[in-house]
């Protein structure tokens, strides 16, 4: 098996994670019937006390029909900047086990602690610890599912709430699986479930078990795909959802340079190796820095705001250009060991750019069709004139 | 050099050059201004290399004869002084010397020869047009300048002539602004030059609109004389962009709406969007529109408003200040908006006008 398919996962889901916010918050509310949502009766409940669970109440369910099943119930507005706040409480938590957490919403995340074995023990301990941690510093409960892979560990953490921790080994997994109803897998709705039930394909076990015959006509080209998650099987890594502060490149040279041409070249290809970075994640940086480390390890940053934020190559190493060029006026005769150049003060390139297309004179579109080709082609593929040397061109 | 003169005739072109008279002082002669009395006239010429101003007044010659000295103590000086005073203005020597009843101020000086000044400047062509009609094209597009991009074409308006038609254009690479006039009379060569940013804003500050002005267009330098005023700016050296391939041309999508009723809606729905980035949503359907805008804080605004549209159900992000900023420059009771999809360009125009066009990106929403 390769690593992707035997791992160390934690899915860890809060408890009714806003009611309980609310409920820690104000002691009235404690052990009564409530759902936080919106002020109308025409909303919806964003989430349900576990008092109020016992009524049927859940999630997503209007507001009418919550209040008909507990006219009692107690409604709270939403405050989501004070939930994201105490999110961020916990999922520093996480990070201090691993920095492989992925965030799937403010109350739930996968975290990948196979490298952090060594460290801190046991999946197992892991799991606890990290419950532990948030009691402690948070007051509230989540529960854990710990398994070999993203979708048992999500499927893990629900079969025990609140406050829960299962563990589904690899040889576990089968016999954890099997007894359950279809609708843990996820993807499988109310109207297929009614129609896998026509079919008497009630449990996982019915549903792994099933024949291709029977699964095409329901799920298409994806029979194989569900079959394989009634096995358990799921080789989705996770992926850290941190965002990035910055972005940069550097390189430490062979020899130190001396000649302005020769560093124009190397910041040409490392500002292109940023900008397709920035340009990668659809991130825009609103500062661009350039790092210079001389022979004998002094080393020095320069840094100018660029606006509107950008990420194009050229917007990029005009900047550490300037921002070079002046440092070494106050620095002449320089040896220069490595440069750097990087992006901060990142953020999402939401305004589009007018000439991203095909009419800027030298820029955007070049970015464009340059990106593809590397790829496509691997990182050297296509570089700009001014980042060769005399000696490179024939 | 020897004159005398009103306190409100000196007053005048001081004050019509001031504003390029340097603050930071790069070059010490920057400070000054310079001049020069000569044939019953005096001019002030003030410059910061970038923008040079030209400011004349009539005068009592006593004897010819040019000198620099600091234009904003000369303007003080007029200023402070009783209005209707009578201004004796000698150089002795190095120094500049200014006698008003009792009051007597002594400036120093820096010679002539040293002050930089712009003298031919090797026009292509001249222009005479309306100074409303050039006060228009400066006023329907200034705003969609860059502001120190480091794409420094981008920080300053494009002025093209092409055959009938005089242009301006001017884009931040977010959206652009486009307006165009005929003039009478003879076809114009194909030209395009580009204005800085400074001197277009500067150009703005000394129209009034009343008369006529020339323009003149050279390799480096545009030159407009108006009023008594000449006005002269270096060119941004580079190559605009092609901006006539991002004005879309497929605009199937129309939306006619009230430009007032939209401006206030989406100046409305602003007040919650977030401030960095201004983005408001357009739900665009058959007879109308809904506005949303929501902040981090999770406060949201939304308001529907009725237009004429018969088209594809589109949902579009913008950077609300760019279409405010359009809708402000338009005169028109109605506005047009041509919409292709959420992830195009949008088109601002005025019912049957095609002389004034504003692009819009949209944003990711």
């Amino acid at each position: 098996m390769t690593r992707t398919d035997l791992r160390n996962i934690l899915h860890i889901d809060m408890d009714a994670f806003y009611a309980s916010v609310e409920q820690r918050d104000n002691p009235s509310l404690r052990g009564k019937p409530l759902v936080v949502g919106g002020g109308s009766n025409r909303g919806v409940v964003a989430a349900a006390s576990y008092e109020a669970r016992e009524y049927g109440i859940h999630s997503a369910m209007p507001m009418r029909d919550a209040l008909r099943r507990c006219p009692d119930l107690l409604r709270v507005p939403p405050r989501i900047g004070h939930y994201k706040s105490v999110s961020e409480e916990i999922f520093a938590i996480f990070r201090e086990f691993t920095p492989l957490v992925e965030g799937l919403s403010l109350d739930e995340a996968f975290l990948d602690v196979t490298d952090s074995l060594a460290l801190f023990g046991s999946d197992i301990e892991i799991a606890k610890e990290i419950k532990k941690r948030v009691v402690d510093t948070t007051a509230l409960t989540a529960s854990v599912g710990v398994a070999p892979n993203k979708l048992v560990a999500k499927i893990a953490s629900d079969l025990d709430k609140p406050d829960g921790l299962v563990v589904v080994s690899a040889e576990e997994i089968r016999s954890t699986l099997d007894p359950l109803p279809v609708r843990v897998i996820p993807g499988i709705g109310r109207k297929t479930l009614a129609r896998l039930k026509e079919k008497d394909i009630v449990t996982v076990a019915d549903l792994r078990l099933a024949s291709d015959r029977v699964l095409e006509p329901i799920f298409g080209r994806f029979a194989q795909k569900t079959r394989d998650q009634a096995s358990g099987v799921d080789s989705r890594p996770v992926v850290s959802s941190r965002p990035e502060k910055s972005i940069s490149a550097e390189e430490t040279f062979d020899a130190d340079l001396t000649e302005t041409n020769a560093m124009d070249r190397q910041l040409m290809r490392l500002a292109e190796r940023t900008a397709n970075r920035l340009r990668s994640k659809d991130l825009v940086a609103g500062t661009v820095q350039v790092k210079i480390r001389q022979a004998d390890f002094t080393t020095f940053t320069r840094q100018r705001a660029l606006r509107p934020p950008g990420n194009s190559t050229d917007q990029i190493f005009e900047i550490v250009r300037i921002l070079l060029r002046q440092w070494l006026s106050e620095h002449p005769g320089a040896r220069i060991r490595l440069l750097g150049v990087g992006g901060s003060d990142l953020s999402a390139a939401e305004q589009r750019d007018l000439f991203a297309g095909d009419a800027m004179p030298a820029g955007s579109h070049l970015d464009e069709t340059a990106d593809k080709i590397r790829d496509r082609f691997g990182e050297s593929s296509v570089n700009r004139a001014r980042t060769l040397d005399s000696g490179q061109i024939r | 050099m020897k004159f005398t003169a009103s306190r409100e005739a000196l007053l005048k072109p001081l004050q019509a050059v001031i504003g390029v008279v340097e603050r930071r002082q790069t070059m010490p002669i920057l400070a000054n201004v310079l001049l020069v009395a000569k044939d019953d006239r005096v001019s002030v010429t003030a410059t910061d290399l970038e923008v040079e101003l030209v400011a004349s007044m009539e005068a009592e010659i006593g004897g010819a004869g040019e000198i620099t000295v600091s234009g904003r103590k000369l303007l003080d000086i007029c200023r402070a002084l009783p209005e209707q005073a009578e201004l004796a203005v000698q150089l002795s020597g190095e120094k500049l010397s200014i006698k008003s009843g009792r009051s007597k101020f002594t400036l120093a000086t820096l010679p002539a020869a040293d002050f930089p000044t712009v003298e031919d400047i090797n026009a292509r062509q001249t222009l005479a047009l309306p100074q409303a009609t050039l006060a228009t094209l400066l006023d329907k597009t200034h705003f969609s300048m860059a502001q120190q991009d480091v794409r420094y074409y981008l920080n300053g308006l494009l002025v093209e002539t092409d055959g009938k038609y005089l242009r301006a254009v001017a884009t931040d690479g977010h959206r652009l602004a486009l307006c165009q006039v005929q003039l009478d009379g003879k076809k114009m060569p194909q030209q395009q030059v580009i204005v800085p940013r400074k001197g277009v804003l500067e150009l703005q500050r000394l129209m009034s609109g009343e008369g006529d002005v020339e323009l003149q267009l050279g390799s480096n330098h545009i030159r407009i004389e108006l009023d008594g005023i000449r006005f002269t700016s270096k060119l941004i050296d580079g190559r605009f962009p092609e901006y006539e391939r991002v004005i879309p041309q497929d605009t199937s999508n129309h939306l006619t709406a009230d430009r007032q009723l939209l401006r206030g809606a989406l100046q409305r729905t602003a007040i919650l969007s977030n401030e960095k980035y201004r983005g408001i949503r357009l739900i665009i359907r058959d007879g109308g529109v809904i506005l949303q805008a929501h902040n981090p804080e999770q406060e949201e605004a939304e308001e529907e408003l009725e237009v004429s549209y018969k088209g594809e159900h589109i949902e579009i992000g913008f950077n609300v200040n760019y279409l405010l900023d359009a809708l402000g420059a338009i005169d028109s009771d109605e506005v047009i908006l041509a919409v292709v999809d959420g992830n195009s360009s949008c088109l601002l125009q005025m019912p049957g006008n095609e002389d004034c066009k504003y692009v819009v990106m949209p944003m990711r929403l």
